[in-house]
This record gives structure tokens, C-alpha cells and sequence, in this order.
């Protein structure tokens, strides 16, 4: 999962290989170029039409307007402008992508440290930690939901052991029904999203680099800054990418867990497709949240890249 | 072995977060088989009692049966398919140098960068526009879309430590094209293919926000647990369900290790260089 | 997973990798070509398209009499969802809208009119459920069989609420109990009781007035409340646990509390409860017009009544399923052999245009957004 940006290095990989071909290289290489896209052929049609064909139809719906049962289809500008003058909608895009963003933090600090431990300090058995690290995911996320609100509720687990310990009177009701609530099932739903690419990219680190800083010197901490992470950036960029984009649209946790404030855009877009029965307004909603999150997913890319270059 | 290197060297912290970090995340789901066995249809505190009667009113629910068949079901054919695609593209991506390749890369692995409600909701309008009936095939179509991309994804590091110029011998020896794949580049990426065929099944197995647009009168698991959300009566059952998947998971996945590690080796070991 | 015991078997040498490709192969065309569908012959039968709950067997003792078995059920979590996905082109065989969904339903063009000479049952529906706004068709059938009755009223904890007084809708804005109550999420109901709550009767519910008295009403009530949800089961739960003191529920959430020992009461409000009627439609393309009918008979019989009264507390709108049950029994659930006392004691919905709907849904959204 973590090496998406890779095969440009496969590429150079490959190239020598077919420099010494000659005269006739050519003719195989443009050979190889039609086979090339004969393999990848099924897989991009197949994506084309899945992807490009019902967002063409998002598109075009977000400039038409709902009249009752039936759809409008002259072209206006009506939805976005009322999608901007409108505050409840800037509101809940900027909430979701505040909430989503938070549970990325959180998922990737508390998961790089397991990544981490498995990477560098499990030496055998590594398999069967990733899979004790995964295998909670195996059941369904809506029940997993569900028992986080017994953890989480009102006479839950955690306010449950606060009280018997004598640290609290009255239950803590800020632990569900809240954006906190929302903010720590996220981080623990998408866990292994975190884990594995991380781990992927410290376990791809060499060792001899590690050895070498620590020959120059370098303490622990100065190492690992200087050397691992570096190194498993790629791995954060992805974990990082991979959580928070589906997150920002999701509407399961918060109708089950958020609460009056915890309510995110992913429901106001289901709701413009169920009850409030406007689907050019949803199609709009949801293109104005396709933008944004590109923009902060651009945001990350382009930062770290940018980082990185400084860094080195 | 650099495995007794300094650097490789345990620590104490670090394993103790680890501890806590599995006690965190198996904690909340422990909670599921707990509350099967409680006499109440209401999962909360107090306990009421224990009983195993949702566990025998589960066996007899046909329902519930029905819709773990179709989940099953939509999930291998995710997992074959989405793989099959993956392989063919993640070769294609890997072993030949083809213009416009990073944007075609990036096209396919949209579906990972946009949120499912979207995506869900622009499918269904979609079939409705083309007249298809909504049905399982509906919900594998939308499945398929999710799961390529992370098969692509997985198989990708895979493919990338392939040698071509094995596969050049291999044509140089007369062998065909498929030939060539099943004896030559399989045998080095299957630990990609079992992988990327897990990591789909799963993916489908657990997706409800697509499934839910595009499900017809057959349901998929989370579309039925959804419902029962809705009215208390059923959801222990549903719970019990959970419990029998969770143990059935682990007592497979432990076995599979066993089996594995008397092979003496451990058994797909992602990212690392052959 | 035999998968992976596969592998462990080409690692270990004992199988071949030819032979394991094989097997992978033969597995993955088998899985391809594999149909998806299910063992049962689903597409013999029938589909009924309703509310999580209703897809039980004891709702269909008489069709799985004569069928062999019950029909194929699918469910959805709110009528208009099921609306949407049925107008973007999912067909079924039966449905089943309430009251106040009725015209539109109607008017979006999806729907036949039942032939109720095919429904043995019809002769004892109460007429009164029938003769509804918008429920002839031509040549006097009616769009939509009536079945099931009850009210949104006020479930609270009787060990955890004081009630002032007399039992109000009041105690859902109680400030006392600010953030131990709970709401319905869909406007279909928490609008209307608004409505009641605010005063506004509902003949005037589509007018400006009193739809910006209602928004009032619902902004003034957003801080108590500490969940707005479409979950029954939320609610129940909570109450269950004390989180919620009180909460606007249906009249099955009390029934099952109080089954389960929970102290609970299903008040009745001062200003009056809110009152529905929901039922079964057909839809126009339906592929087992015949079974559809059989699915509704099925509903509209005693044996139906007896289950939905007895084990959810709704009213079932065959007046014979009431005989088996006492007054006393009736009047604990909120129920009445005449169903028009409690109808017209209460406040029934009226239907509303396609764009009124569409308001208070938005509105509703962003008062629950809190704006």
C-alpha cells in the first residue's frame, strides 16, 4: 500500500535492461509498449467506466435543481452559490475535515511506535503480530462501532471503572454523543490502515544506514530522526493519505456516535440524496468535499516533498 | 545475524506500548462476545444474566444465513477479480516503460481518495440511468471498484522484485506468455496474490456505505446488522454471529500459522526484498 | 483459508507449484463462475420492501401456508430512503409508506391500485384507515391497504423523570434534563411533534407562520437533547441504561423496555400524541402481482394483528385481531379497539407537498446541525 508512488524506480530498474537491444530494440520496444498496455488494459477500462462515467453524471447533476420529483436540467450556478452563502455547510466541511484530520494524527502517533516495535524488535514471529494487530478488524465495523458505545457510554466501561475508583461522582458524559467520541472509534477503526504501511516502509529501511549513523556517533534519538524517520516518510505519507480521505465522508460513526455536534458533511450529503430528496445539491456537496480534500491531501504531498528536499 | 545487533535490541518501553496498544484495540471488540451471552436484548451495563439462547436462535435464522452466504459470496468474487486486474496492471506498470503511465497509476487508485458515499451514489445513478436491477452483481460491480486499487497497490512492491530477465530466458527458451507467468513470475509474487486476495476479501466483506446503495433484495451481512440496528430484537443474534466469525478467524488464521511455521518459515513477509 | 494451507503445503515441497497454481486456478473459476445467488430460489418468490422489524416470519403464518415460505424481504431505515431508492429504479413487489407519505408516493408514478376482491381479509379493515386523503385510485381501490396504527409520543424512565404536573410534551425541552433526552432524527416525526408542542395546529403546519414557530420550537429544544437518531435501538438502549431520562420513541420501544423490566412509561401527552397510519402499496412493475396480494392478506389477518399488538403495542388495522385482547390490556399499550378515539384524540398527519417535505428536511438538518 505504501509504495504507490513507486514504479517510477521499477522503470529505471528496467530500463538498461533493454539498451542493449540494438537495431531492432525498436520494433520490440514499441512491441512491448502495445503489451504493456494490453495487460493494463482490463483494469483501466474497467476503472474508466466505474469511475469516469458516474462522475461525469455527478457533475453535470450538481448544476441542475431539484423541483419536487423531478430534476431541473436547465444549467445554474444556484447550488454552489448556495452552498457558499450558506454557513451550516462551510461548518460541517470544516468540522469533518478537522475531525477526520485529528483522527489521522492520532492513528498514525500511536500506531508508528507498534510499526516500529515489529519492524525492529520482534524478530520472529513477525507474522503473527501484524496479524494479532489486524485480526480485530475482521469483524464488522458496525459492531465495532456499537461496542465502542459501551466503552464509551454512560454507564460504560470507562466511566464505570472512573467511578468505582472513586475519581469521578457523576459519569462523564462528554465520552459519547461528542466529536470525541467520533475522533477515537475513527482512530481505532482505521488502525491497521496505519500499521502496515508504515511498517512496510521501516522494514524496508537498511540496517547498515542505522549502523552507520550509530558509527558516527549518533545517540538513539539523533538516529532516529536523522535516519528511520526520513526513511518510513513514505509510509506516513500514505497512512496518512489512506485515513484521512475516506474518513471525511464518512457518516456511520458520526449517526451512531457524534451526537447533535458531531454530525460531519458525509451526512448532510446523505441526507440531500434520502430525505431532503435534493440529489443536485448532495452531487454539489459532495464535489465541494472532493475539492477540499484534494486540496489538504495536495497540501500533504507537496509539504513533505518539499521537507524532504530541505532535508537533504 | 544483525537480528542481535544493538540496534535490534529489545526494549522495555517499547514492548510494554505494545501490550497496552493490543489491549486497547481487542478491548472495545471483546466486548461483543461478552454481551452475547447476556440476557438482554439491550447491549449495556448492568449484566443481566447469562445464556446461550442467541447462540441457538442464530442457528435457526435463516435470514442471517442468507446474507453471510451473499457476503461470502460478493467477497471471493471482489477478491478473484480485483486480484486478476491487479496482476495484470501491476505487471504492466512494473516490467514495461509506458508513456502516460503516472497519470493512468493515479487514475486507477482514485477510488482509494474518494469517499464511498460518493461513489456509492454515482454508481446507482449509474445503473438506473443504464436499467440494470440492482442485485449482488451491483454490489460486486461496486466492490470491485473499491478493491482494485488495493490490489494494484499490494501487488505492486511484489512485482518490483521480480528479475525480468528471468522472464526474457523463459522466452528465450520457447516458452509462451502464460507459460512464462505461471512458472516464472508467479511462483515469486503469489505471497503479493494471497495478500492482495485477503486484503479484498476483507474489504468487501466488511463494506457497508456502497453495498447499501447498491444492494436489491439480496443483503450482504453489514446491510442486515444495519437493520437490525434499528430494532433491538435481533441484534444479540447478530452479535453471536460476531463472536462465532471472530473466533472461526482466529482458530483459522492461528492454524494456517502453525502449518506455516512447521514449514518453518514465516509466511508472507510484505516489503521485503527479495 | 485453505489457502494458505495450500501454501504451507508448496513450501513445504509436498505439493507441486504446478499442482498449486492449479488448484488456485480451478478455485478462482470456480468462484467466477460460481451464480450470486443464494440456495434458496429467491426470485420464485416474492419481495416485500419494508421497515427493519417487519421482515419476521410471524408476520407471515397464512402466506407461508399457502407459499410454502415467507416472502424475500428487504428493509430500509426510513420510507423516504425507500422512496429514493425506488424511484432510482429499484423494483420490488410491495412497500410500505405511512399516511402522510400516501399522495406523494402516489404522485411519483410507481405504484398500482390493489384489487382488494384478492385480499380475503379486506371485509374486516377498518374503513375509517382506508378512507384516508389521497388514497382512492380509479374505479374506488385504494392505493395503500392500511396495517399498521400507533403514535410518537414520550417514552421516560418513571425512576428518573419527575413529571410536573401532567404528562407534556414539555418534557422533551425540560431543561432539568438537559442532555439525558433524546429525539427521533427523521423530521417525519420530530417536526410534527414540534408542531404540537409549539401549538401550531396542523392545518397551518405548511404555512410561514407556523412553520418558522415550529423551527422555533426545535432550535429552543437542539441544546437538551443528547442524540438525534433514526435508530430505535439507540434510543432503547440508552433508556435502558439511564443515559436518556426521556425520549420521542414509537410505541414498540416502551412495549420491548418494559418486556425487558425497564421502568418505563409511554406517556400521554396533554396536547396530544402525534398519530400514523402506515400501510402496503404495490408497485406498478411489480413482477408477482398475485404473491403481492397474498403478501398483504397475509398482513391484514388476525394472526398478523395478534403478533404486531402483542409483541410491538402497535395498532393493526383489522378490527377482529383486537377480540383476543381486554380493554384493560389495550389501554396499557396505548391502544383501542376503536381506533378513531385514539386517531382523533391524538394529531394525524396530513400529507404534504413533494416541497414541504423537502423544507422541513433541510431545515430540520440544519437545526441539528445547530444553526
Amino acid at each position: 500500500m505504501a509504495d504507490i508512488a513507486e514504479p517510477a524506480q521499477a522503470q529505471q530498474a528496467a530500463r538498461p535492461a533493454r539498451r542493449g537491444r540494438g537495431a531492432n530494440g525498436r520494433l520490440f520496444y514499441r512491441h512491448e509498449r502495445l503489451r504493456g498496455y494490453g495487460l493494463l488494459m482490463p483494469a483501466l477500462l474497467f476503472m474508466a467506466a466505474g469511475i469516469l462515467i458516474p462522475f461525469g453524471i455527478l457533475v453535470t447533476m450538481s448544476f441542475w435543481t431539484q423541483t419536487g420529483f423531478d430534476i431541473d436540467t436547465s444549467f445554474t450556478l444556484d447550488n454552489y452559490a448556495k452552498a457558499f452563502e450558506q454557513p451550516v455547510y462551510q461548518t460541517l466541511i470544516l468540522r469533518s475535515l478537522y475531525m477526520s484530520g485529528a483522527a489521522t494524527v492520532a492513528t498514525v502517533l500511536l500506531c508508528y511506535p507498534i510499526a516500529y516495535f515489529v519492524a525492529f524488535h520482534v524478530h520472529r514471529g513477525k507474522m503473527l503480530w501484524l496479524i494479532l494487530l489486524t485480526l480485530p478488524f475482521w469483524t464488522s465495523y458496525l459492531l465495532r462501532v456499537f461496542a465502542w458505545k459501551t466503552v464509551l457510554g454512560y454507564n460504560g466501561v470507562i466511566n464505570s471503572a472512573l467511578m468505582s475508583v472513586g475519581l469521578i461522582d457523576q459519569p462523564l458524559e462528554f465520552l459519547l454523543y461528542s466529536q470525541s467520541a467520533v475522533i477515537i472509534t475513527l482512530a481505532h477503526a482505521w488502525a491497521p490502515f496505519a500499521i502496515l504501511p508504515i511498517y512496510v516502509s521501516l522494514e524496508k529501511i537498511d540496517r547498515s544506514l542505522l549502523e552507520a549513523a550509530t558509527d558516527l556517533g549518533d545517540g538513539p534519538w539523533r538516529r532516529f530522526l536523522r535516519v528511520t524517520l526520513p526513511l518510513s516518510a513514505p509510509g506516513i505519507i500514505a497512512a496518512t493519505l489512506l485515513i484521512f480521505i475516506p474518513t471525511v465522508g464518512d457518516y456511520i460513526t458520526p449517526a451512531l456516535l457524534g451526537g447533535p455536534d458531531g454530525v460531519m458533511i458525509g451526512n448532510m450529503i446523505q441526507m440531500q440524496f434520502g430525505r431532503i430528496n435534493d440529489w443536485p445539491m448532495g452531487a454539489t456537496l459532495a464535489i465541494i468535499m472532493m475539492i477540499c480534500v484534494a486540496i489538504v491531501a495536495l497540501t500533504v504531498i507537496v509539504g513533505t516533498s518539499r521537507l524532504k528536499a530541505r532535508a537533504s | 545475524m544483525k537480528g542481535d545487533s544493538y540496534i535490534d535490541r529489545s526494549s522495555r518501553t517499547l514492548t510494554l506500548y505494545a501490550v497496552l496498544f493490543l489491549i486497547v484495540l481487542y478491548l472495545p471488540i471483546l466486548f461483543l462476545p461478552l454481551f452475547s451471552f447476556n440476557d438482554s436484548i439491550y447491549i449495556a451495563f448492568p449484566l443481566q444474566g447469562f445464556t446461550t439462547a442467541w447462540y441457538a436462535q442464530m442457528w435457526e435464522n435463516p435470514q442471517m444465513w442468507a446474507a453471510l452466504g451473499n457476503s461470502v459470496k460478493v467477497g471471493m468474487a471482489t477478491a478473484v477479480i480485483s486480484t486478476a486486474l491487479g496482476v495484470f496492471a501491476a505487471k504492466a506498470i512494473t516490467r514495461y516503460r509506458l508513456p502516460g503511465q503516472g497519470p493512468l497509476v493515479g487514475f486507477m487508485m482514485l477510488p482509494l481518495v474518494v469517499p464511498l458515499i460518493i461513489l456509492g451514489v454515482a454508481i446507482l445513478i449509474l445503473m438506473s440511468r443504464l436499467g440494470v436491477p440492482l442485485s449482488l452483481y451491483t454490489v460486486t460491480l461496486g466492490h470491485l471498484l473499491i478493491c482494485t486499487p488495493f490490489a494494484i497497490a499490494t501487488l505492486i512492491p511484489r512485482f518490483e522484485g521480480l528479475d525480468p530477465s528471468l522472464e526474457e530466458a523463459s522466452a528465450d527458451l520457447g516458452e509462451n506468455i502464460w507459460w512464462t507467468f505461471w512458472r516464472v513470475t508467479f511462483p515469486v509474487v503469489y505471497p503479493g496474490i494471497i495478500a492482495s486476495l485477503l486484503l479484498t476479501f476483507t474489504i468487501s466483506f466488511d463494506e457497508f456505505i456502497v453495498a447499501f446503495f447498491l444492494a436489491g433484495t439480496e443483503q450482504t451481512l453489514p446491510i442486515y446488522i444495519w437493520n437490525q440496528l434499528r430494532f433491538p430484537r435481533e441484534l444479540p443474534k447478530v452479535l453471536a454471529l460476531a463472536s462465532v466469525i471472530l473466533l472461526v478467524s482466529f482458530v483459522v488464521v492461528f492454524l494456517s500459522l502453525w502449518l506455516t511455521n512447521r514449514g518453518n518459515r514465516t509466511l508472507v513477509q510484505p516489503g521485503k526484498d527479495q | 483459508m485453505d489457502v494458505i494451507d495450500h501454501l504451507a503445503a508448496v513450501r513445504r515441497g509436498r505439493l507441486s507449484r504446478r499442482a498449486f497454481t492449479r488448484t488456485l486456478l480451478a478455485a478462482g473459476v470456480a468462484t467466477v463462475a460460481m451464480p450470486l445467488r443464494p440456495a434458496r430460489a429467491q426470485s420464485d418468490g416474492a419481495t416485500f420492501f419494508t421497515w427493519g422489524g417487519y421482515d419476521i416470519p410471524e408476520l407471515f403464518v397464512p402466506y407461508a401456508e399457502k407459499h410454502g415460505a415467507p416472502p424475500n424481504f428487504t428493509t430500509f431505515g426510513g420510507s423516504e430512503e425507500a422512496l429514493t431508492k425506488m424511484r432510482a429504479g429499484f423494483v420490488v413487489d410491495v412497500s410500505h409508506p405511512c399516511n402522510q407519505g400516501l399522495p406523494r408516493w402516489v404522485a411519483s408514478g410507481l405504484f398500482q391500485p390493489i384489487d382488494t376482491a384478492k385480499l380475503s381479509n379486506w371485509g374486516d379493515v377498518m374503513p375509517e384507515l382506508i378512507d384516508l386523503p389521497g388514497n382512492e385510485a380509479e374505479g374506488g381501490l385504494p392505493w395503500m391497504a392500511p396495517f399498521d396504527w400507533g403514535q410518537t409520543s414520550v417514552t421516560y424512565r418513571t425512576d428518573i423523570f419527575e413529571v410536573e404536573g401532567e404528562e407534556s410534551w414539555d418534557m422533551l425541552w425540560d431543561d432539568r434534563y438537559s442532555g439525558r433526552l433524546g429525539s427521533l432524527a427523521s423530521a417525519g416525526d420530530a417536526w410534527w411533534c414540534a408542531a404540537i408542542k409549539a401549538g401550531v395546529d396542523f392545518a397551518d403546519i405548511a404555512t410561514e407562520d407556523g412553520f418558522q414557530a415550529t423551527a422555533a420550537a426545535l432550535r429552543e429544544q437542539r441544546p437538551h437533547i443528547r442524540v438525534y437518531t433514526d435508530d430505535t435501538t439507540t434510543l432503547e438502549q440508552a433508556l435502558a441504561s439511564g443515559e436518556l431520562a426521556a425520549a420521542m420513541t414509537w410505541n414498540s420501544s416502551a412495549v420491548l423496555l418494559q418486556a425487558d423490566g425497564v421502568p418505563v412509561k409511554f406517556a400521554k401527552p396533554r396536547e396530544g400524541a402525534l398519530t400514523w397510519v402506515c400501510g402496503l402499496m404495490i408497485h406498478k412493475d411489480a413482477p408477482h402481482p398475485e404473491l403481492a396480494h397474498d403478501i398483504i392478506d397475509s398482513l391484514l389477518s388476525v394472526e398478523s394483528g395478534h403478533f404486531m399488538i402483542e409483541d410491538y403495542g402497535y395498532g393493526h388495522s383489522n378490527m377482529r385481531s383486537f377480540d383476543k385482547f381486554s380493554e384493560e390490556t389495550l389501554t396499557g399499550l396505548g391502544l383501542s379497539k376503536n381506533p378513531l378515539e385514539i386517531l382523533q384524540a391524538g394529531h394525524f398527519q396530513t400529507p404534504q407537498t413533494q416541497e414541504f417535505e423537502t423544507r422541513i428536511n433541510e431545515e430540520f438538518e440544519m437545526i441539528k446541525a445547530g444553526f
